[in-house]
C-alpha cells in the first residue's frame, strides 16, 4: 500500500512537471525584452560637418570570439583602428574565460545590456550559436562571423573569414616552389570533424597533383591541433620518416609551431616547411632559416572590415541582393624577405577590402 | 507593531537562516550600484533565465545528497533527454509536449538504472554514476553523432524567450519556482520526504526503524533523473538548441548551489529554497562580474571564492547554534 502511495506521487510529480513545461510553452504574453531602449531603433546615419562621413559615433561594437586563442589578438588592434578611422562609440573585443558556447553567450548578454548594438562574433558553436544571433538580430542588432562561419539558415549579415582552401594551396604552391618543383611532402593538419579540415586536405592534395608526380604526398596526418596529440605525432614522424622526408606543410595553428620548434630541436635546415598564422616560435624559425615560409591569416582585417560594416548595418544599410555572405578576408604568405614587413601588408590588404565593401556589397538609402 | 517586534526578534534568533538572502541582495546592491546595465530588465531577464537552469540543476543534486548519495550523471541525463527531446521534435515532428513528457521519463529511467545499479551491487554512488555518466553520454553520442538539433518548434523555443505577465521574467523561471514548491512539499509534508532524510541522515538506524531503504534510494536516483531531464530540456529551451554540449559544465554547479544554499553534503538534511538562492547567487556574480568589466578570467575565482565563503559561513552557522544550544 505504501509502495503504491510512493508510485502515486511520483507519477504525480512527472506528470505535473511535464504539464508545467509544457504550458509555459504557450504561456507567452509578450515578446522578449529588448538590451537597451538604443538596439530596437534604427541608428539614422548623420554627415559629420566637416568631412561628409557618415557619423558612426552612437555604433558602439563589440567583438567576441569563442575564447582565447592567439589567433584572435590582433582583432584587438583591428577594432582599435576601426574605431578611429571610421569614428566608432566605444567599442571593446572581449573573449570568453573558456571556449564554452555558455560563456561566450553570457559575455554577448552583459554586453548587450551595457548598450554595445552591433556585434561580431566568432561561432563558439555553428550551429548552435543561432540562438544567439537570431536573439540580437531580433533586437536590431547587426551581426557579423568573424574568422568563422555559422552554418546556414543564420541571421549573420556575412562572414568574414579565411579561405582556408585558398591559404592551403597557395602555401603547397610555395614549399613545392621551394622544393624546386619535386620531392616528398607531409601534410600535418587540424581535426577532421573541423569541415576546413576536409578543404585543407583537398587544397593540398590539388596543389601536388599539378606536379604530375614530381610532388608526393606521402601521408597527411590529421587531429593534431592539440599541444599533447601534436608533440607526439610529429615528432614520432619525423623520427621515423624524417629521412625520406623533403617538405613538411602545415595547415593548422598548433602543428605549424610544434613542427617548426621539431625542426629546430633537430636543427635541421633540409626539410622545408610551410606553416600557417604568425605565432612567434614560426616568425623565428622562419628568420633563422629552418622554415620557408608561413600562411598567414588576417583577423586585424576581419575586425577592421567587420567594425566598419556593422556601422553601416545598424545605420540602416542591407546587404546587397546578390551579395555573398561569405567574403575572403585575404591571406599573405610571409617568408624571411617579408618577415619584419607583413604586418604592414596585412594593413594595406586590409584597407583594400575595406575601401571597396560598402559599394559592392551594402546597399544603403542616401 | 507587536507583530513586526515579533518578526524582527525572530529574525535575529535565525539570522543564520538569511544569511544567504542579505548575501545575495547584497550582491545585487553592489552590481546594481557599480555594473553598468545591472538592472536594466533585459540583463534581469537573461540573469534569471540562467539562475533558472543553475537552480533546476543544483535541484538534481540536492535529491541525490538528501539521501546521502551523489550523481555524477546529471550532466549526462540532462544532455541525453535535451538531445532526445530535440530528435523527437526536430525528427519526428513530435509535439513538443508530448515530447517533453517522454523526455521526462527518460530521464526517470536513467534515474532508475543509477538507482538499481547503486541498490544492487551496493557500490558507492560516486563510482557508479561517474560509470553511467559515461555511458549516458556514450549512448548519446553514438546515437546522434553528437549533432545538435536546432530546428525547434515556437512554442518550445518561446519557454525561453518571452516575458510573462509584463515581467521580464522568462517562463523557465516559474518553472523552477513550481518545482521549488513541489519538491518543498515533498520534503515538508510527505511520507517520502521524510524517508529520504532519514535515509539520508542514518541509513542504519532509518532500516532498523523499518524503512525499506533500498527502495527509497531508486526513488531518490528517479527523481534525481526527473530533475537532471528537466533541467536538460530548460537548458535547450534557453540556448535553442538541443547539442551535446548541454550538462558538461554542471558538476560543479550541482554540488555548488545546494551546498550554498543550506543542503547537507552528507545528507539528512535539505534547504530547497536556499538551493533557489544559491543558484541566482552564482547566476548573479557571474553576470555582475562580467558587466563590471573585470577580466572574464576572474569569474571562476570569484564563484570558487564565494562557494568557499558559504562553506565557511555554514561553518560558523553550525559553530553559532552549538555553542546558543550548549547555553
Amino acid at each position: 500500500m505504501k509502495s503504491g502511495k510512493s508510485t502515486f506521487i511520483l507519477l504525480t510529480l512527472i506528470t505535473v512537471m511535464a504539464v508545467l513545461l509544457s504550458a509555459c510553452g504557450g504561456a507567452a504574453t509578450q515578446p522578449a525584452p529588448t538590451a537597451t531602449s538604443a538596439p530596437t531603433t534604427q541608428l539614422k546615419p548623420t554627415a559629420t560637418a566637416q568631412t561628409g562621413k557618415p557619423n558612426f559615433s552612437k555604433i558602439r561594437v563589440a567583438i567576441v570570439p569563442g575564447g582565447p586563442h592567439p589567433y584572435f589578438l590582433p582583432m584587438k588592434p583591428g577594432l582599435a583602428d576601426a574605431v578611429k578611422d571610421f569614428g566608432l562609440g566605444e567599442s571593446v573585443f572581449k573573449s570568453p574565460a573558456e571556449w564554452k558556447l555558455d560563456a561566450q553567450n553570457q559575455l554577448i548578454h552583459s554586453l548587450m545590456a551595457q548598450g554595445y548594438n552591433a556585434f561580431g562574433i566568432f561561432p563558439g558553436d555553428a550551429n548552435a550559436s543561432n540562438a544567439i544571433v537570431n536573439e540580437m538580430v531580433g533586437q536590431g542588432i547587426p551581426v557579423v562571423a568573424l574568422g568563422g562561419c555559422l552554418n546556414q539558415p543564420t541571421k549573420t549579415s556575412f562572414c568574414l573569414a579565411t579561405d582556408v582552401a585558398q591559404s592551403a594551396y597557395l602555401g603547397t604552391k610555395a614549399l613545392i616552389k621551394a622544393l624546386g618543383g619535386k620531392g616528398k611532402i607531409v601534410h600535418f593538419t587540424g581535426f577532421l570533424v573541423d569541415p576546413n579540415t576536409q578543404k585543407r586536405i583537398n587544397a593540398v592534395k590539388k596543389a601536388v597533383a599539378e606536379t604530375n608526380g614530381a610532388v608526393q604526398l606521402v601521408e597527411t596526418i590529421a587531429d593534431v591541433d592539440s599541444q599533447e596529440a601534436a608533440d607526439q605525432k610529429i615528432n614520432a614522424y619525423l623520427a621515423a620518416h624524417g629521412k625520406e622526408t623533403d617538405g613538411i606543410i602545415t595547415t593548422a595553428y598548433v602543428p605549424s609551431t610544434v613542427a617548426a620548434t621539431a625542426l629546430r630541436n633537430l636543427g635541421d635546415k633540409r626539410i622545408k616547411m610551410v606553416g600557417i598564422d604568425d605565432d612567434p616560435i614560426v616568425l623565428n624559425a622562419i628568420r633563422d632559416g629552418y622554415l620557408v615560409g608561413t600562411m598567414v591569416q588576417n583577423p586585424y582585417g576581419q575586425a577592421y572590415v567587420g567594425a566598419q560594416v556593422l556601422a553601416y548595418l545598424k545605420t540602416g544599410c542591407q546587404p546587397k541582393a546578390d551579395a555573398p555572405h561569405y567574403i575572403d578576408s585575404g591571406t599573405l604568405l610571409v617568408t624571411k624577405d617579408n618577415v619584419s614587413t607583413y604586418k604592414e601588408e596585412v594593413k594595406t590588404l586590409t584597407k583594400r577590402i575595406s575601401k571597396t565593401f560598402v559599394d559592392k556589397y551594402l546597399s544603403c538609402s542616401k | 507593531m507587536g507583530i513586526i517586534s515579533r518578526a524582527f526578534k525572530n529574525i535575529g534568533k535565525n539570522w543564520y537562516r538569511f544569511g544567504l538572502f542579505f548575501v545575495t541582495t547584497a550582491f545585487w546592491l553592489f552590481f546594481a550600484w557599480r555594473a553598468t546595465g545591472f538592472l536594466n530588465s533585459f540583463n534581469i531577464f537573461t540573469l534569471l533565465r540562467f539562475a533558472s537552469v543553475q537552480v533546476m540543476v543544483g535541484f538534481a543534486q540536492m535529491i541525490a545528497l538528501s539521501a546521502a548519495e551523489m550523481d555524477l550523471s546529471v550532466g549526462a541525463i540532462g544532455a541525453g533527454v535535451a538531445m532526445f527531446v530535440g530528435a523527437l521534435m526536430q525528427l519526428l515532428g513530435v509535439p513538443y509536449p508530448l515530447a517533453i513528457l517522454l523526455g521526462m521519463l527518460l530521464g526517470a529511467t536513467a534515474g532508475f538504472v543509477n538507482g538499481i545499479l547503486v541498490v544492487k551491487t551496493k557500490i558507492n554512488s560516486f563510482v557508479i554514476t561517474l560509470a553511467t555518466s559515461s555511458m549516458f553520454s556514450g549512448i548519446m553520442f553514438i546515437t546522434t553523432k553528437a549533432k545538435a538539433f536546432t530546428v525547434l518548434p515556437q512554442g518550445f523555443v518561446d519557454l525561453s524567450r518571452v516575458w510573462t505577465f509584463g515581467l521580464p521574467i522568462s517562463p523557465l523561471v516559474w518553472i523552477m519556482l513550481v518545482v521549488a514548491i513541489v519538491l518543498y512539499f515533498v520534503y515538508s509534508a510527505t511520507s517520502l520526504g521524510r524517508k529520504i532524510l532519514a535515509v539520508g541522515a542514518n541509513r542504519r538506524a532509518a532500516e532498523m526503524s523499518g524503512l525499506r531503504s533500498s527502495k527509497i534510494r531508486i526513488t531518490v536516483f528517479v527523481l534525481v533523473g526527473i530533475v537532471a531531464g528537466m533541467a536538460g530540456i530548460m537548458d535547450a529551451a534557453r540556448m535553442e538548441s538541443a547539442g551535446p554540449i548541454i550538462g558538461t559544465e554542471w558538476l560543479l554547479t550541482s554540488f555548488a548551489v545546494p551546498a550554498i544554499g543550506g543542503t547537507s553534503i552528507s545528507g539528512g538534511n535539505v534547504v530547497v529554497f536556499g538551493t533557489v538562492l544559491g543558484g541566482i547567487l552564482t547566476g548573479t556574480i557571474t553576470n555582475g562580474v562580467l558587466l563590471m568589466n573585470v577580466s572574464n578570467f576572474f569569474v571562476n575565482f570569484f564563484l570558487g571564492l564565494i562557494l568557499l565563503l558559504a562553506v565557511g559561513f555554514d561553518r560558523l552557522q553550525k559553530a553559532y547554534r552549538e555553542r546558543t544550544s550548549v547555553k
